[in-house]
């Protein structure tokens, strides 16, 4: 799949993206929506310990909160990038929590959503090349250093 | 080098852009606290408060500063310090041997509390490395657990924490008590425990100074309450 790399952080272009939550979003052909951490949130996090998602049947607004992800000194919410109802929550992540720091666009997504308005929401991510030269700015705005993969993650050539 | 960014800078024109009338706002947030007069009562500048103070060794702090700046009412000095120094404290108030019987490091605690309760960007800053101990406490009532034990968290406690978090499990199934044999809290916490802390930080408004200071983490603390304080039958209580 195509992607890019800025400063060792991988972004993939099929993607939608809430740049500011660092969430990305992929559009199933069932008309769901899977839902994950960016490369660069796995990497601001550390090594995860615990990812706990909300469970399925919940009914979240677009901004609040999916799932808490747990490093050794850091917590912080996965906020929704869309409004819906969790669908699915990936198991896997309940075991080995660094799924996310090891795959995070493919293995270590976190929810699946029933989306409740897609059409309109898309309209505020970014995908592409806009995604791109969005986390351009932000990767250097925000002065976020080069990511770091654990091993056993993706490889991206 | 590295010691001058260390340095505290008490020159006022790092804050010139904060008016006046904000720093004096702020100050006077401070003085109207109920302790004040307990801790504050005039400084001649001794300095034993400075040769108590373990803060004052490490870092570029010192209690007679504060303390003088705050009888002096010196407004612009106070706000610098509420920003650049009251962190360095470790409220231990060794100072609280005060021949005027001030107590500088309770002049601290409510400089901080002012400072939090204006989410100043500065209080943002020094509390950020302290997220998730704040949400162990507030969700669980521990505060520290042993999965904090983890090498990229504690390098400095050496190579064999290593060996502790990848084992850490059975290590805490060897500890004789069965309430140890935890690994995300310090130990068991029983239902009725985290439901009366629950209300606690409810009633007291703790969870609108988090708010202010860090909304992520107020995200996911009432996201945690709620759920379980309904599962209590609390259905009524509500953090917005």
């Amino acid at each position: 799949m195509e992607h890019e790399k800025i400063n060792e952080c991988v972004i993939m272009k099929d993607l939608y993206y809430s740049v500011e939550d660092n969430t990305w979003i992929r559009v199933n052909e069932d008309g769901s929506v899977t839902v994950g951490m960016t490369d660069i949130a796995q990497n601001l996090a550390g090594p995860i310990l615990h990812a706990k998602a909300k469970s399925a049947g919940t009914d979240r607004k677009k901004g609040k909160p999916i799932a808490t992800v747990e490093s050794g000194k850091w917590v912080g919410p996965v906020k929704s990038p869309i409004s819906g109802v969790i669908t699915e929550v990936n198991e896997k992540l309940v075991g080995d929590a660094q799924l996310i720091n090891r795959s995070p666009y493919r293995d270590g997504w976190v929810v699946k959503m029933k989306p409740e308005s897609l059409e309109a929401e898309l309209k505020e991510l970014v995908t592409g090349d806009n995604a791109v030269a969005a986390y351009k700015t932000k990767i250097e705005h925000d002065n976020i250093k080069a990511c770091t993969h654990i091993e056993g993650s993706d490889t991206y050539e | 080098m590295g010691l001058n960014k260390m340095a505290l800078d008490l020159s006022t024109n790092k804050y010139a852009d904060v008016s006046y009338e904000e720093k004096e706002r702020l100050f006077a947030e401070v003085k109207a606290d109920a302790r004040w007069n307990h801790v504050m009562y005039g400084c001649y500048e001794c300095g034993i408060c400075v040769a108590a103070c373990p803060s004052a060794r490490f870092y570029d702090f010192s209690p007679r500063v504060i303390a003088q700046a705050a009888a002096r009412e010196d407004v612009d000095l106070v706000y610098t310090l509420m920003n650049d120094s009251v962190w360095d404290c470790s409220q231990c108030f060794s100072c609280d041997r005060c021949p005027r019987q001030n107590s500088p490091g309770q002049i601290i605690t409510i400089m901080r509390e002012v400072a939090v309760k204006n989410g100043l960007k500065t209080a943002k800053q020094a509390l950020e490395g302290y997220g998730r101990i704040i949400y162990k406490i507030m969700s669980t009532g521990t505060q520290v657990s042993p999965d904090m034990l983890q090498p990229n968290a504690f390098p400095d406690w050496g190579g064999h924490v290593k060996e502790i978090s990848d084992n850490l499990e059975v290590w805490r199934k060897a500890l004789p008590p069965e309430t140890l044999h935890t690994t995300e809290t310090g130990w068991q916490i029983t239902d009725k425990t985290i439901v009366e802390l629950y209300l606690i930080w409810h009633m007291t408004g703790v969870m609108k100074l988090i708010e202010g200071v860090d909304e992520g983490l107020f995200m996911i603390l009432v996201d945690v309450m709620e759920e379980r304080l309904a599962d209590a039958g609390y259905d009524d209580v509500s953090f917005d």
